[in-house]
């Protein structure tokens, strides 16, 4: 699976780099960024449905 | 609503995802509707709709709509970013952990006045590199303003009084720092050159801003979460026992509990939202409360139960004017949390407490929250 991140949704509330570390990174604003190219593996899947609930933007995508 | 806040939303969310209240203000209630005038700033215009407050400048950056608020925010961001927050909070745990330990040897303390209305107020002198020493005046200033908004009539003259008290200490301020910079977020800004530079009066604006803005929705809330934590003591003790659980505690509060539950804006043409249709130039309120509470984006809407994580609540706002503070605000309220609980595990509501929610008021927050424990040495 892959994660994603709507950039034009996001507004840097950084709960993914919180909650998702292994997945986010934050740039210097603040707002969240994928690392690599978002392959989500099966131990990171709790992290990656982790950030996708609480994002206030709904701004990521986990397809 | 002052002693029980589901029933208060329930009954205003009962009016349906949009609607028109009896005083003519748009409710929009619902998630949806709530998350779709976050994702569009150019119709719910936030400009005029802080005009009650009565600050003399504009409120830089929540009361700028786009496309300028960007100038600010891409400014702003930068300095409030976790990776700064990260590198305050040792001196932040210092500052909350003193506040702690001058009462913990006592018994009892009063939540609200021993660190709820003081700890903000700190950081913020800290994050401005003011003197903690002007921390009471401070106070003074701040609850006097946000105690009398009233969310649309002209501001009263105590209210102007106050405004134009603070305003005064900010330009003083600001004109010692162009004068002698030092290594602070004022000093940083002033050193803007070329199209990047701020005029005076947006200065003004921000220090404002932060000071209406950062302040009292902070004391608000650590009070909310002390007060949950008071009444739960088997919440609490697995909160002492297992300290990840305190981020996903205080994400359910705030979600439950926020202090600004509605955010002003005005229309800039007709809009269709959720089946509604909204004239242009309405004053619409955004219920972040009830949005918050909306069935079909939470699962037990009305329950505080950390064990189902940050749920993505919109106590912060959201869009481009999400709170410019919201991590600092965190990592205040994570601080107390943590510093209260390694000094205090164990403490109850006084004999006879019954705190109270003040409403209505501009911030939704308690008036006062004494609590007794055993005697800690420090």
């Amino acid at each position: 699976m892959k994660i994603s991140i709507d950039a034009q949704l996001c507004t840097g509330h950084a709960r993914c780099v919180l909650l998702a570390p292994a997945l986010f990174t934050d740039d210097e604003r603040g707002y969240g960024v994928v690392i690599g190219d978002g392959t989500v593996t099966d131990d990171q899947l709790e992290q990656a449905h982790k950030a996708v609930a609480a994002c206030p933007e709904r701004a990521i995508t986990l397809a | 609503m002052a002693s029980d806040r589901t029933a208060g939303w329930a009954y205003v969310r009962d009016g349906g995802d949009v609607y028109q209240g009896a005083d003519g203000v748009w409710m929009l209630t619902s998630a949806d509707a709530v998350q779709f005038a976050h994702r569009n700033p150019e119709i719910f215009t936030s400009g005029p709709a802080f005009d009650s407050l009565g600050s003399p400048v504009p409120l830089v950056p929540l009361a700028i709509d786009p496309p300028n608020h960007l100038r600010f925010r891409k400014v702003l961001d930068p300095m409030l970013a976790p990776r700064v927050i990260n590198a305050m909070e040792d001196q932040l745990r210092v500052q909350i952990r003193e506040l702690i330990e001058a009462f913990a040897a006592n018994g009892s303390c009063d939540i609200v006045t021993d660190i709820a209305r003081l700890y903000p107020t700190q950081v913020f002198l800290t994050l401005f590199g003011m003197p903690l020493e002007d921390r009471d005046m401070f106070i003074g200033w701040v609850e006097m303003m946000v105690e009398n908004s009233t969310g649309g009539a002209a501001p009263t003259e105590e209210v102007m009084v106050a405004a134009m008290a603070l305003f005064g200490y900010l330009q003083n301020f600001i004109d010692a720092k162009r004068a002698a910079p030092g290594d602070d977020l004022i000093s940083a800004i002033l050193a803007l050159t070329g199209d990047e530079a701020w005029t005076n009066e947006e200065m003004l604006g921000l220090g404002f801003l932060f000071t209406l803005a950062g302040l009292d929705t902070v004391t608000a809330t650590i009070g909310f979460v002390m007060l949950h934590l008071a009444r739960t003591p088997e919440m609490r003790a697995r909160l002492v026992a297992d300290p990840a659980l305190i981020g996903p505690t205080i994400e359910e509060l705030l979600r439950l509990e926020l202090p600004a539950p509605l955010t002003p804006r005005f229309t800039s043409r007709e809009v269709e939202v959720c089946g509604a249709t909204i004239p242009a130039g309405s004053h619409v309120r955004l219920c972040l409360a009830t949005a918050n509470r909306d069935a079909a984006r939470f699962e037990q809407p009305d329950v505080a139960n950390p064990d189902l994580g940050d749920r993505g609540h919109l106590s912060f706002g959201g869009g481009i004017h999400r709170c410019l503070g919201s991590h600092l605000a965190r990592r205040e309220l994570k601080l107390v949390v943590e510093e209260f609980h390694r000094l205090i595990p164990d403490y109850e509501l006084a004999p006879g407490a019954e705190p109270r929610v003040v409403w209505p008021s501009g911030t939704l927050h308690l008036e006062s929250l004494p609590l007794v424990f055993p005697k800690a040495t420090a």
